[in-house]
């Protein structure tokens, strides 16, 4: 397992009540040696915010189960960041065949862009599948982290400029795919912009 | 036969016979002398001057003799240091040779660390009306108190540096300890844990 930093921090900040209704959430997560620090952190999110106690039980409890099948899907040996990244990707609805084809494809690189901006590509509107099946297409073609954060940036200003996603999200992967290391090997993937299927 | 001593007595004879032929020496000599060795060696290059550091192999091997005695010495009157100890791993790939123990990290964990390290992020406001700034979000843990921003007094802008890891993070501002404030420079996206609205930061590698 990759070092994990922090995973053992206290509940800083929480209060009482906030405190003792993650503390079995906490304590089951601890005991799957998965990182704590995440659930405390959603905690306090919630607290700062001033949302009531159950809902913020309810979002740590949510948040343990997304880790649980975000360690799960990266196995064997994902960082807290891949988690954390992970985690968020779950939530918008990125299935975990698609983080294992991830992992796969991605090597032994940190995946904490390419899921955070398959993450981000989903909140802009790219559906789940076409924006999935395009990242695990990038990672196969050698992409690395400052190629996402390009390929990110460039959507954001295109749907700023009235462009809608997914039309931009094709215009921009033929600007950067021709680039990448093996691009050449691209058809070898069975993946391509005209035939979307999820990533196995 | 042959008498030793009396060879012995006519060869000193005739060394003081010889001595006594000398031509005097000169009462200035030695002052003449000692003051040319002394304009010389100040005159002397450094490559000269180590020259006359070279000992003799026999005074070399005495002083490295020295030296070690004086080493074993030292060492058995000091307090022994505990011998080095291993980080325990779960079930860790292990080298062992001659009785040391190494632990193998992976390569993949030492690339993704490189891949995942902080880098430093500017946060900016502009609240000139604010009496305090802070950002609160995934990379501090919602713990405003850890990253309140510096105000600028002729702008008004607040402003902080924080050490962020690569990846997608989302955040806000807390205006005077309590005004939830979204970054007007950053695309925003919904919670939907909470249903709260946050800004978006994609950081890359430095």
């Amino acid at each position: 397992m990759t070092a994990r930093v922090a995973s053992g921090q206290a509940p800083q900040a929480l209060d009482s009540a906030t405190a003792a209704a993650i503390a079995p959430i906490v304590e089951a997560a601890r005991a799957e040696k998965l990182p704590v620090a995440p659930l405390y952190a959603k905690a306090r999110e919630g607290q700062v915010q001033r949302v009531a106690v159950a809902k913020i039980e309810a979002a740590v409890r949510t948040l343990a189960d997304r880790m649980r099948a975000a360690n799960e899907a990266l196995a064997p040996d994902a960082s807290e960041q891949e988690l954390h990244a992970a985690a968020d990707a779950i939530k918008s609805g990125v299935p975990a065949e698609t983080l294992r084809a991830m992992r796969k494809a991605g090597g032994d690189g940190s995946l904490a862009v390419p899921i955070g901006v398959l993450t981000q590509l989903i909140a802009r509107g790219v559906p789940v599948e076409r924006a999935s099946m395009e990242v695990v297409a990038l990672l196969q073609k050698g992409a690395v982290a400052r190629n996402f954060i390009a390929l990110e940036e460039r959507v954001r200003q295109d749907v700023l400029a009235g462009r809608r996603p997914d039309e931009s999200l094709d215009l921009r992967l033929k600007g950067i795919i021709p680039n990448l290391p093996q691009s050449a090997g691209a058809s070898a993937t069975g993946l391509s912009a005209s035939s979307p299927k999820r990533p196995r | 036969m042959h008498d030793i001593n009396e060879d012995s007595d006519e060869l000193i004879g005739r060394i003081v016979s010889e001595l006594k032929t000398l031509p005097p020496v000169p009462a200035d000599a030695t002052a003449r002398v000692l003051a040319r060795v002394d304009a010389a060696r100040r005159s002397e290059t450094p490559g000269r001057f180590s020259r006359r550091f070279i000992i003799s192999l026999p005074a070399a091997i005495g002083y490295a003799l020295a030296a070690t005695l004086a080493g074993f010495l030292i060492r058995g009157a000091l307090p022994r240091r505990p011998e080095p100890t291993v980080a325990q791993v779960p079930n860790p790939p292990v080298a062992e040779t001659l009785g040391t123990r190494t632990t193998i990290v992976p390569a993949s964990a030492n690339r993704r660390a490189l891949q995942e390290a902080p880098v430093k992020v500017q946060f900016v406001l502009d609240a000139p009306r604010a009496k305090s700034v802070m950002v609160v979000g995934d990379f501090n843990a919602w713990d405003g108190s850890r990253t309140p921003l510096e105000r600028d007094s002729t702008t008004g802008v607040w402003s902080a540096l924080v050490d962020v890891h690569p990846g997608r993070h989302v955040y806000a501002f807390l205006v005077d300890g309590k005004t939830w404030t979204l970054d007007p420079r950053a695309p925003r996206t919904k919670d939907l844990d909470y249903g709260t609205q946050q800004s978006v930061l994609m950081v890359g590698l430095p």
